[in-house]
């Protein structure tokens, strides 16, 4: 067989394979139905194909690490930026945080020693934590009101700080399981290292309520002012919670001196301080001079902005007791048990003084009326003598 | 269309296809059906590692950061807001994760600050955390990006020589790359049997033009 009779009987097997297929198959079938040319058909259907398969070639080619197609194929993207308008903390972090400092001060105040004195660190600080240790070493004088108020099993959480910026607080409320009045407790924390811890714990003063927040996450952001943690924006109230603050504690000093269009409106709180000291002037007349002075502890003031706009503002003022005692007298205080548990001191000859913490939570408005008391509590700290 | 440009282009087409073939089938062996990628690093400088949130919040799936220590010693993983994280690290030494690198399947560590660590496991501005001895574990959910990740011993012991591996699965990648595959497959089959009906073409035209040349004869 020549070159020539392969390549002929090749083509003829060919052609007649071609025409079996074009006589048989389903393309043949196809074209006739839509009434096309078998060729044409076939270049129909093929050159979509291609167009797909092209278009995918060019997605998938793109594809290649580094370029934006593999990022959008990949679901990579950028992490998105902080939000500043959101509260760091979960709901669920701040409850565990609720949990654990409430649990180590109830644990503080119940027992004793070195354990205990461990467990009130870990749950107060600054005047909260000098409140707890006068609380704690006046035990045995005092009623032992604050244990019962923090077996609160289910705090409520009530708000938390909004955006990154430090301190932060939490602000929640209890109630004691044997009934009472509501407490209101601010916890904060000072920077990123430094855990929450409970910087007051305040009886509210009936009939006063608390009205909403911004939600838990959101978080409610600080209002600015001059005595304490500084937010971004304005204060926007009908007073700041600083010159509140410093004129509340002029007003309740003895001997008085009236504040002219006070911001605030008169409370049952100071009333009783301004009477306790004219009566504790009275009954020391005869032998020392008693003054009291009452001041806002350095940054101890968060105010804490509400949804409707008014502000929460907690402060502590630091009051103290001086005594002079006059010539020639000397002032036996065996029966002031306080003052000997602070002091250790039984006879004075000379001064005296006694340092008392008040806690202070005032609802004060956005645009029109006076800042009202919404809690308030007072514990003796320390006191001296000689 | 000339038939040589055609050729071309079918050549070029099939070698796409099969490149595509086995670049996909090779993912797809990668990948496996659960669609996981897993980048390690081992860092050896003194200090904490951080996982910053470029790359734990670069892709929107889970992701599980692994941390083992050749010593067996303790180690605590621990998840907070990155300004946070930034903030309490601020002058620790760190080796913080800033890439990874596929398919070598490698994490890019990049060492900075001299300090001293800091115990940070009392802070309150951690939302996750895992700690167990010689290693632990740790799965990040994205729905509070940005978040960073902190690997300590968790006390102020410096770590190092610690193994970090995060691992990343989503079974559309699996199946990504499956269709990857099956395209150039399908492009590879198109094209080679173009160019041998073009190839049949070409040697049945020789054939008519034998025959015409003998009848002519």
């Amino acid at each position: 067989m020549t070159r020539h009779d392969l390549i002929t009987k090749s083509a003829a097997a060919l052609r007649r394979r071609r025409d079996d297929l074009m006589r048989r198959d389903l393309t043949t079938s196809a074209a006739v139905t839509l009434r096309l040319r078998r060729d044409d058909l076939i270049r129909i259907v093929r050159g979509i194909l291609v167009s797909i398969v092209a278009v995918v070639c060019v997605f998938m080619i793109t594809s290649v690490p580094g370029w934006a197609a593999t990022h959008a194929l990949l679901g990579i993207h950028q992490a998105p930026e902080a939000k500043t308008n959101s509260a760091p903390l979960t709901v669920d972090q701040a409850k565990k945080i609720l949990a654990r400092a409430f649990t180590a001060a109830y644990l503080g105040e119940t027992t004793t020693g070195a354990a205990a004195r461990a467990d009130l660190r870990a749950a107060y600080t600054r005047e909260g934590l000098r409140a707890a240790e006068g609380r704690v070493k006046l035990a045995s004088v005092e009623p032992a009101v604050a244990p019962s108020l923090l077996v609160a099993p289910h705090p409520t959480l009530l708000a938390v700080s909004r955006g990154f910026g430090f301190p932060r607080f939490i602000v929640a409320q209890t109630l004691a399981s044997g009934g009472g009045l509501p407490i209101l407790h601010l916890l904060t924390s000072p920077d990123a290292g430094t855990p929450y811890k409970i910087s007051m714990s305040v009886e509210m003063v009936p009939p006063a309520t608390v009205t909403p927040f911004d939600s838990l996450k959101a978080g409610s952001p600080l209002v600015a002012n001059g005595a304490g943690p500084r937010a971004t924006n304005g204060t926007g109230l009908v007073v700041a919670p600083a010159t509140l603050l410093k004129l509340y504690a002029a007003q309740m000093a003895f001997p008085a001196k009236p504040v002219p269009k006070p911001p605030f409106a008169a409370d049952s709180f100071a009333s009783q301080i301004q009477v306790g000291a004219a009566g504790v002037a009275d009954a020391v007349g005869s032998q020392a001079d008693f003054v009291q002075v009452h001041k806002v502890v350095p940054d101890s003031v968060y105010a804490v902005r509400q949804a409707s706009g008014d502000a929460l503002v907690f402060g502590v003022l630091e009051r103290k007791d001086s005594f002079r005692v006059k010539p020639g007298e000397n002032v036996n205080t065996d029966a002031n048990k306080e003052f000997v548990l602070l002091s250790g001191k039984k006879m004075i000859t000379t001064a005296a003084s006694i340092t008392t913490l008040e806690f202070v939570v005032f609802a004060v408005p956005r645009s029109t009326g006076q800042a009202t008391l919404v809690a308030a509590r007072e514990q003796a700290v320390s006191g001296s003598g000689y | 269309m000339p038939a040589s440009t055609r050729r071309a282009l079918g050549a070029v087409l099939a070698a796409l296809g099969i490149v595509l073939v086995f670049v996909g089938a090779w993912i797809v062996v990668e990948l496996g059906p659960s669609g996981e990628a897993q980048f390690r690093a081992t860092s050896k400088a003194p200090g904490a590692i951080v996982v910053t949130s470029d790359v734990l919040n670069a892709v929107d799936v889970p992701a599980r950061v692994t941390a083992t220590r050749a010593d067996g010693g303790a180690v605590l993983l621990a998840v907070a807001p990155s300004p946070d994280a930034r903030a309490i690290l601020a002058t620790s030494a760190v080796s913080s994760v800033s890439g990874v690198r596929y398919p070598a399947g490698a994490l890019d560590l990049h060492a900075s600050g001299a300090g001293a660590l800091s115990d940070i496991s009392n802070a309150d501005i951690w939302r996750l955390s895992a700690k167990g001895a010689g290693s632990a574990a740790l799965e990040v959910d994205q729905g509070r990006a940005p978040e960073t990740l902190v690997v300590t011993s968790g006390d102020s012991t410096a770590l190092s020589n610690v193994t970090v591996t995060m691992t990343w699965a989503d079974r559309a990648w699996f199946f990504e790359a499956l269709a990857m595959a099956m395209i150039g497959a399908v492009l590879a089959v198109f094209a080679l049997t173009d160019l041998w009906q073009g190839r049949v073409i070409t040697v049945a035209g020789d054939v008519a033009k034998t025959n015409t040349l003998e009848t002519t004869k």
